[in-house]
């Protein structure tokens, strides 16, 4: 038990050890005064003799990025240019709304993804399983930041059906609601295409099971082998697999903050580096990272309290 | 001693050739993967012939004829500036191609070799790297590609090396699953116990079993690495105006989608039909190839 | 007697990509109330198919079309799947070959067993708790209220197998089948199995049919039989019948060639020869007639007719109707070649001294930190062996006693972590890849899975030169290199072009000999050289190990748990247990008298394939331990039946008994 957690723990770290690592060399790989190119040029001249005073640039290397990994595990993840707020409050403020719009997004493409795989794998070849393959190429043909544009286009501007821009009126649900539908739309629809097959493939290998047909041969009803005994193994992989998508479904939930000007830390990422306001990009990218490592693990445990055979060895 | 549910042990009694053949009708006959090869062709033609094929200059502006529907002046319409979409869209082809060429055959090359190395050396070097391939597939790397480009400026090589770090642990992982299980088969162990050095059996014996699956995973591979150069081109860090891409000329549709619509469906459309068209290519092989999956429709 | 079912022209084709194949055709037989009945035949004989057949579970590409199965005077095939659902896992139940496969893996087995319930909803769940528990109790589970909320991973194989049999028995079924139901299992837990079926049956009354290849496990545990071939019942009949006095000629063939059957050590092993009709398209004749050692044209020409013995039995055979006249048998079994010489006194080729292997289990690391020798189990344990040119050695053992690892070893395929390998008198233990490399044109191995150990994308021409250009020897051609090898283990030319997939497993099984002996060793050791093999084909590699051995004067390491088998090809043999030697001695010798229990269950504890000699044994109790849970003394003292203070102490040393004999044993069998 202590092991597995160890060893998780230990990769966690070892992830935000590399990516602090990046983040560091490159303001420093990059030819010039690290303090003019982390500001760009429109820095204010407090900004900079604040900023240089922090990265304590006349010391050797290490003692820079020491106090660079402390200043970041003690959440000081360091001030925004042009206002001199806190970047940790800053990307606090949009980080919600990037989760609303993530967890939207999966939650519909899971809760009908599925399903429909597993409906198209217990009646292969009818016309829902066809329907179901042409569907998930379909979905999976379009890159989700062009299903936004394309969604943004009929849905919005042509059909003026769906509100487009922005995350709609704070404090009012409903329109938030509202100004949820096509971000999440967008994003889900490539995850419903791949969960469908994802599931579905691995329901058919499962249900060719020799312990699926001894389940039948003790007479169990169709709806039980396939819902107790089949789905639970055959959903295993697909648990690991929404894990490793976090990473695309960060992706593409920036392309579709960005597109539907909807605030978010993608949004924020994509403005700061647009203003050149490297602090920001740089909380952002750390905290992502932080999000990052808490879905895997939470997909890690998920399976293992689904499999006892994984249970034992935690 | 065989089970019920497959067929009984049958002596087969066809030759390698017609065995093939029966491969090639396969594919032949299967319709999804006959039109994912002619969409394959156009992608692969379009690109290389654009200069030859476009209609007009992608960079030659006519400003009155700006913002147009399609026509049979302009195919699909122009831009802002008046710009030939269509000639754009050719022109265009020809950096996705590049991307897709390079960056495939690279995080293929090195992925191939990582996934041996992986499988064939030591353990504690096998889960390294496993760990590693891991966090990089499921890390979300286009965050740290605009942390970068925040303080590099956009460019294409940029877009190349995410395109390759994001692929690479696909790759890697495959040949690793598949090495692993073979270098766990007895055959393996034949060969070592007939004195075949690493080498050999990784080249003779592991490689020609480890191709096939990831030639499949390359056709797939070809569409996402072209929208992730698409994608990234749209938000400003890869290729720059006035070079046509797929994605610049989504960006552009994008900022006067409500004066025209034509432009982001018309730069959509290669993305979609690329994807497609690789997809049942990847599909078509993966059926011949794969025997196993054939049973089961 | 009452027939409890009823099997009528049950026909079933399954489409393939070879096209439609036949895998059934015609098939009837019924099945008496209360009695066991064993299906027998090799592979690609539909056994099984009829099994599921009769539980309406065929696979989907499977079809019966014609036919019927009365059971309780219903007929299955006309049923609805409601209807057929309704008797499965209730008057219907099923005993599956491969627990390990066969039991869901997420599921407890309180839960599995409380789902096979779900039809009594008069029970409670907490009776439905307590009937699981029972019914685990009774088939040999001890602690069964504990072992209920654990998982299939967590049981041992034997233990796997005694719940699915307490699965398929849980709602009383009145007809129980069972499909290899020891096929995964070791000897010992076979014995074991065995025993509990009868015992359940003799308790519970219950109809059974066992499906099997093995006539030993036919033999012991059923009363009727029914023998089946290329998909047709050749002969029906009483199990005394079958086994004494056989009618149809294939009967009479698969009983002349198990290994178990022939107590004289013959010079050569009987086979059938030729290979199974393509069902795609069946013979117009009798189905056997290609490998019938009596057939005559009209076999060819005209399908026999079913005749009715006195016992009520049945077979198809056109001798049986009196339309042929039996000939004296033109022999099932070829013409001895007379004894095989062997030099015994020569200097050894091969010993061991004292061999250790131990694989760690832990990292080296977290070991140093604490300061200790990391943990580990012993996969070898002191063994010391010799085999000498020419000769033949056995070595036996169940699952996890370390066979394979010792001939790997001696191959430097596993690494030697103390004692000493000599071949040809030289130390050759752990030695680097290239220093050994030479030495392996001398010795060569036979792995356990036919096709399986041959590389799937080489041409069998390439497989069987491949020793040659790894070894740099160009000065041969290699296309007449390939052709002297394949006539050498008599695989036919136009084989050499094929793929490892399109061969059976005889023929995979000859291009793994011809590999071995590519580069003429003077060593080659076997790993199960049966094994997936059917018994009418097994004799034929074991000849031509034979003829070469006589030919080319090489000297075989043979491992196995196949004690019939090796008895036949074996000078002498080496039981090993948990790593460790138990006993050896030569081959007759061993088999006439043990001196260790363990040895003394093994030999007894094979299925014998003749009903009039059940065992009284009952078999080793327990499994064979976790090798990381070694016994502090003699590693066999969990099993042993006669164990004494003693053995749970201290391990004992090997020491000789007679000029020939070493055995392990504090107290050994007098």
């Amino acid at each position: 038990m202590s092991g597995y957690i160890l060893k998780r723990l230990a990769l966690a770290a070892a992830v935000i050890l590399t990516v602090l690592v990046i983040l560091f060399s490159l303001l420093r790989l990059v030819p010039g005064n690290p303090v003019t190119i982390a500001l760009g040029p429109q820095a204010t001249p407090a900004a900079i003799a604040h900023y240089s005073a922090k990265m304590n640039l006349d010391q050797p290397v290490w003692v820079q990025f020491a106090t660079y990994a402390r200043n970041v595990v003690t959440g000081d993840l360091g001030e925004d240019i042009f206002t001199g707020r806190k970047v940790a409050i800053i990307v606090g403020e949009q980080i919600g709304y990037s989760l609303m719009l993530m967890v939207a997004a999966m939650g519909w493409a899971i809760v009908l993804g599925i399903p429909l795989g597993c409906l198209a794998a217990v009646r292969p070849n009818t016309w829902l399983d066809r329907i179901t393959g042409v569907l998930s190429v379909g979905t999976i043909a379009i890159p989700s930041f062009l299903m936004a544009i394309w969604a943004l286009l009929i849905l919005s501007v042509q059909l003026r059906w769906l509100p487009a821009m922005g995350a709609g009126e704070a404090g009012d649900y409903g329109d938030q609601a509202l100004h949820l539908i096509l971000p999440a739309f967008a994003v889900g629809l490539g995850w419903v295409g791949y969960l469908a097959r994802m599931v579905r493939a691995s329901m058919l290998e499962v249900l060719g099971e020799p312990f699926i047909r001894s389940a039948r041969a003790f007479g169990l009803t169709p709806q039980r082998v396939i819902f107790s005994y089949a789905l639970p193994v055959a959903i295993l992989p697909t648990i690991t697999l929404i894990g490793m998508g976090f990473g695309g479904l960060i992706s593409s939930a920036v392309f579709a903050e960005v597109i539907f000007a909807r605030p978010g830390v993608g949004k924020l990422i994509y403005d700061s580096v647009q203003a050149r306001n490297f602090p920001i990009v740089q909380g952002a990218v750390v905290v992502t990272t932080a999000l990052y490592i808490l879905v895997v693990l939470l997909s890690d445990l998920l399976v293992s309290w689904i499999d006892p055979r994984v249970r034992r060895v935690l | 001693m065989s089970v019920a549910s497959s067929e009984p042990t049958l002596e087969i009694r066809s030759k390698a050739r017609s065995a093939r053949h029966a491969q090639l009708r396969v594919f032949l006959t299967n319709w999804q993967a006959m039109l994912g090869l002619v969409l394959v062709v156009i992608f692969f033609a379009s690109a290389i012939f654009a200069p030859q094929i476009a209609p007009y200059d992608p960079n030659a502006m006519d400003i009155p004829a700006r913002l147009a529907g399609p026509s049979w002046q302009h195919l699909a319409g122009t831009d802002q500036l008046g710009r030939d979409t269509l000639s754009r869209i050719l022109h265009g082809g020809r950096v996705a191609l590049t991307i897709a060429a390079i960056g495939v055959s690279l995080s293929l090359a090195i992925g191939l070799a990582l996934g041996m190395l992986a499988a064939f050396g030591p353990r504690r070097l096998d889960s390294l790297l496993l760990l590693i391939f891991d966090s990089v597939r499921s890390f979300p790397t286009i965050i740290l590609g605009l942390a970068t480009v925040s303080l590099t400026g956009p460019s294409l090589g940029l877009v190349m090396v995410i395109v390759v770090i994001t692929s690479i642990p696909q790759y890697a992982r495959v040949t690793r699953t598949a090495a692993l299980v073979l270098r766990g088969t007895d055959f393996v162990l034949a060969e070592r116990s007939l004195g075949a050095s690493t080498l050999r059996i990784l080249w003779h014996h592991i490689l020609p079993n480890v191709v096939g699956p990831l030639l499949i995973l390359a056709a797939m591979d070809v569409p996402v690495v072209v929208s992730l150069e698409a994608g990234l081109s749209f938000l400003g860090l890869g290729v720059t105006p006035p070079t046509a891409s797929w994605g610049t000329l989504l960006n552009e549709g994008y900022l006067v989608i409500r004066n025209s619509s034509w432009m982001v469906i018309m730069a959509g459309m290669p993305l979609v039909l690329t994807t497609i068209g690789f997809t049942f290519l990847a599909e078509g092989l993966r059926d011949i190839l794969d025997p196993r999956m054939n049973r089961g429709r | 007697m009452q027939h409890l079912l009823d099997i009528k022209n049950l026909s079933v084709d399954f489409h393939t990509l070879q096209g439609r194949m036949k895998a059934l055709r015609n098939v009837s037989f019924g099945m008496k109330k209360g009695r066991i009945l064993g299906i027998v035949g090799e592979s690609g004989s539909g056994k099984s198919t009829v099994l599921w057949s009769i539980m309406g579970l065929l696979a989907p590409n499977a079809k019966v079309i014609g036919g019927s199965i009365l059971f309780q005077d219903q007929d299955l095939l006309t049923l609805s799947e409601q209807a057929r659902r309704q008797l499965r896992g209730e008057a219907i139940s099923v005993v599956f070959q491969d627990p390990m496969t066969s039991q869901a893996p997420l599921l407890s087995y309180g839960r599995q067993m409380a789902d096979i319930l779900y039809r009594r909803r008069e029970m409670s769940r907490c009776e439905k708790r307590g009937a699981a528990a029972e019914m685990l109790g009774k088939v040999g589970i001890p602690d069964p209220a504990f072992r209920l909320d654990q998982y299939p991973h967590e049981f041992s194989g034997g233990m796997r197998q005694r719940a699915g049999i307490a699965m398929a028995l849980l709602t009383g079924p009145n007809l129980l089948l069972a499909d290899e139901p020891t096929t995964a299992l070791d000897v010992t837990m076979e014995a074991q199995i065995i025993h509990l079926l009868r015992d359940l049956q003799a308790e519970t009354e219950a109809t059974v049919a066992v499906v099997s290849h093995n006539l030993g496990l036919i033999a012991e545990l059923c009363d009727d039989v029914v023998v089946m071939y290329a998909g047709e019942v050749v002969e029906t009949g009483a199990v005394r019948q079958i086994f004494h006095a056989p009618r149809h000629p294939y009967t009479q063939a698969l009983l002349e060639c198990d290994p178990a059957r022939i107590v004289e050590r013959p010079a050569r092993l009987p086979i059938i020869a030729g290979e199974l009709p393509d069902l795609t398209s069946p013979p117009a004749g009798c189905i056997f007639a290609d490998r019938c050692p009596y057939t005559l044209p009209l076999c060819r020409t005209e399908k026999p007719p079913v005749v009715v013995g006195t016992d009520g039995g049945l077979a198809r055979c056109h001798i049986q109707s009196g339309a042929v006249a039996a000939r004296v048998p033109g022999a099932v079994m070829p013409a001895a070649s007379g004894p095989l010489a062997r030099a015994a006194n020569e200097a050894p080729l091969l010993e061991t001294r004292d061999l250790n292997i131990r694989f760690p289990t832990e990292g080296m690391l977290l070991a140093k930190l604490q300061g200790r020798q990391p943990k580990g189990l012993d996969a070898v344990l002191d063994v010391s062996l010799t085999l000498h040119p020419g000769e033949t050695l056995g070595v036996v053992g169940e699952s996890g006693s370390g066979k394979s690892t010792l001939g790997r070893a001696i191959l430097n395929l596993v690494s030697v972590t103390t004692g000493k390998v000599l071949f040809e008198g030289n130390e050759v233990q752990s030695l680097p890849e290239h220093k050994f490399k030479p030495l392996r044109r001398n010795m060569a191995m036979m792995f356990q899975d036919p096709n399986g150990s041959l590389s799937p994308r080489k041409t069998v021409r390439a497989l069987i030169t491949e020793p040659l250009q790894i070894h740099g020897i160009k000065e041969r051609d290699l296309d007449r290199e390939a052709e002297r090898l394949a006539d050498m283990v008599r695989l036919p030319r136009p084989l050499l072009a094929r793929f490892p997939n399109q061969l059976s497993g005889g023929q995979a099984r000859r291009v793994g000999v011809a590999r071995a002996l590519a580069l003429s060793p003077r060593l080659v050791i076997a790993d199960e050289p049966t094994a997936g093999l059917d018994v009418s084909v097994q004799g034929e590699i074991l000849n031509l190990m034979a003829d070469l051995q006589a030919e080319h004067g090489l000297a075989y390491l043979i491992i196995t748990h196949n004690l019939p088998v090796i008895r036949h090809i074996s000078d002498r043999i080496a039981i090993m247990y948990l790593g460790r030697i138990v006993e050896q001695g030569p081959a007759e010798e061993i088999f006439r008298h043990q001196h260790h229990p363990y040895t003394a269950s093994l030999v007894q504890g094979v299925p014998q394939p003749d009903p009039d000699r059940k065992r009284a044994h009952r078999g080793l109790k327990g499994e064979v331990p976790s090798l990381l849970e070694r016994p502090r003394g003699c590693d066999f003292v969990s099993r042993c039946p006669n164990a004494r203070p003693l053995c749970h102490e201290a391990k004992p040393p090997h020491r000789g008994v007679g000029p020939h004999r070493v055995i392990a044993c504090h107290f050994p069998l007098a």
